[in-house]
């Protein structure tokens, strides 16, 4: 579905990398490790043609990216290393918002049955910017099921959580490519997630 | 089709949810305005024919420096956590978010404005016929000051460090809008010309705004 051919980026003269190859297929998970400043955030933006590259291209179902862009970005949910949750609104708010944006059909009982597996039921009235930065992350994370799409690409998508969700999350990443999705992401951390392929940067 | 307008629809939900949260906000500017009313009176003096003779221009002024209080807010939050980016992934071109945001400008901070000038008018003496060419004038001129303030907002999301650098841009602009708002209600025989030229002007800036405002969103999202 999404191939990079030979991806380089530069900035103000300054090799971030060179030469990425990756292709990410039906049901794959593909993870991007690197040090700080290896390149993995700027990586994932310039696949979602956020960031223009130096040179190389990006494919997405054979054709060029930027030729393809609407369909591409009805099929992908990106979780920036940034939370997106607006502070000064509740959970509950922040959940209708994201519902109401992205069209999604999923139900309120679906949500409640998350929301207590994060153990974020009892937070639905408070708003955000009395939650901890793991419970903000956890919230952060639900937009994955509330989107519903199939594409998932994330930024440190461990971090800053509790093992208890990592094991959530390592899950349903699994539960997500059985459903034929793909994900790409970047981590510092060990994960005993499954990965078809693992990026070096 | 329906979809694209849902999500519209979602978008201005979003900001009256965002700026229901922050009345305090929209309340604070309103209070400028009508504080800074207040000092203009007891500076000048008691006299009626003087405070309702330069009213007009005091409100305009004042109009124009308090919507540039809120100038900091129109894409910083956003640009800061990230929904920019979740716009431009939910479909949203720059530029079209950039004349989603104007029109929040508008409705939820020069709105509350417009609403304001009824009793401004009545706190500086300034005649009833007048208060209509007022109010007609502020609908165009603040749709005019909006799209200059996302002009000037999104290129201060490149120059964080400078904001001032923005307002200054949007004084600098509002020079020919106020002479010709203020045109309009002393010379009210060329009401309709001077109306045109005030509408000639929102349409140039209302045409300039996607363009340049999207490619300061872009830039800035691009070196984030």
């Amino acid at each position: 579905m999404i191939l990079v051919k030979d991806l380089s980026i530069e900035r103000s003269n300054k090799k971030i990398f060179e030469n990425v190859n990756l292709s990410l297929g039906t049901g794959k998970i593909i993870i991007l490790k690197g040090e700080n400043g290896s390149g993995k955030t700027t990586l994932l933006k310039s696949i979602l043609n956020l960031i223009e590259p130096t040179s190389g291209s990006i494919y997405w179902k054979g054709k060029l990216l930027n030729k393809n862009l609407n369909d591409f970005y009805n099929h992908v949910t990106y979780i920036a290393d940034k939370t997106t949750s607006l502070r000064k609104l509740t959970v509950q708010d922040n959940i209708n918002i994201w519902k109401k944006i992205f069209l999604s059909k999923i139900g309120k009982s679906n949500i409640e049955n998350i929301l207590k597996i994060l153990k974020l039921d009892f937070y639905l009235g408070q708003k955000v910017n009395s939650l901890s930065f793991g419970e903000i992350k956890k919230l952060e994370l639900l937009r994955l099921i509330i989107e519903n799409k199939k594409i998932w690409i994330l930024d440190e998508p461990l971090s800053n959580l509790d093992k208890e969700t990592i094991n959530v999350v390592e899950q349903t990443f699994e539960d997500h490519c059985a459903k034929e999705g793909s994900i790409i992401f970047s981590s510092h951390q060990d994960t005993v997630i499954n990965v078809t392929e693992e990026v070096i940067l | 089709m329906i979809s694209f307008l849902s999500k519209i629809g979602s978008f201005y939900y979003r900001e009256y949810k965002l700026n229901l949260s922050g009345f305090q906000d929209i309340l604070t500017n309103i209070i400028f305005f009508f504080v800074s009313i207040f000092i203009f009176i007891f500076s000048i003096g008691p006299e009626k024919e003087t405070i309702s003779l330069i009213g007009v221009g005091i409100v305009w002024t004042l109009l124009l420096l308090s919507s540039t209080l809120s100038l900091r807010k129109f894409y910083q939050d956003d640009f800061e956590n990230g929904n920019l980016l979740l716009m431009r992934l939910n479909g949203f071109s720059y530029g079209f978010i950039s004349i989603l945001k104007t029109f929040s400008h508008f409705l939820f901070v020069q709105v509350p404005f417009l609403l304001s000038i009824p009793i401004a008018c009545i706190l500086l003496n300034i005649a009833n016929d007048k208060v209509v060419y007022l109010f007609a004038s502020f609908a165009i001129g603040s749709l005019i000051l909006s799209c200059l303030g996302s002009i000037s907002s999104s290129m201060n999301l490149m120059n964080q460090r400078n904001f001032l650098l923005g307002s200054l841009i949007v004084m600098i602009f509002s020079v020919p809008i106020i002479i010709f708002s203020v045109g309009i209600i002393n010379m009210e025989k060329n009401f309709y010309s001077l109306m045109s030229v005030l509408v000639g002007i929102l349409l140039i800036v209302f045409s300039i705004n996607p363009w340049a405002s999207g490619l300061c969103l872009k830039l800035s999202l691009e070196n984030n």
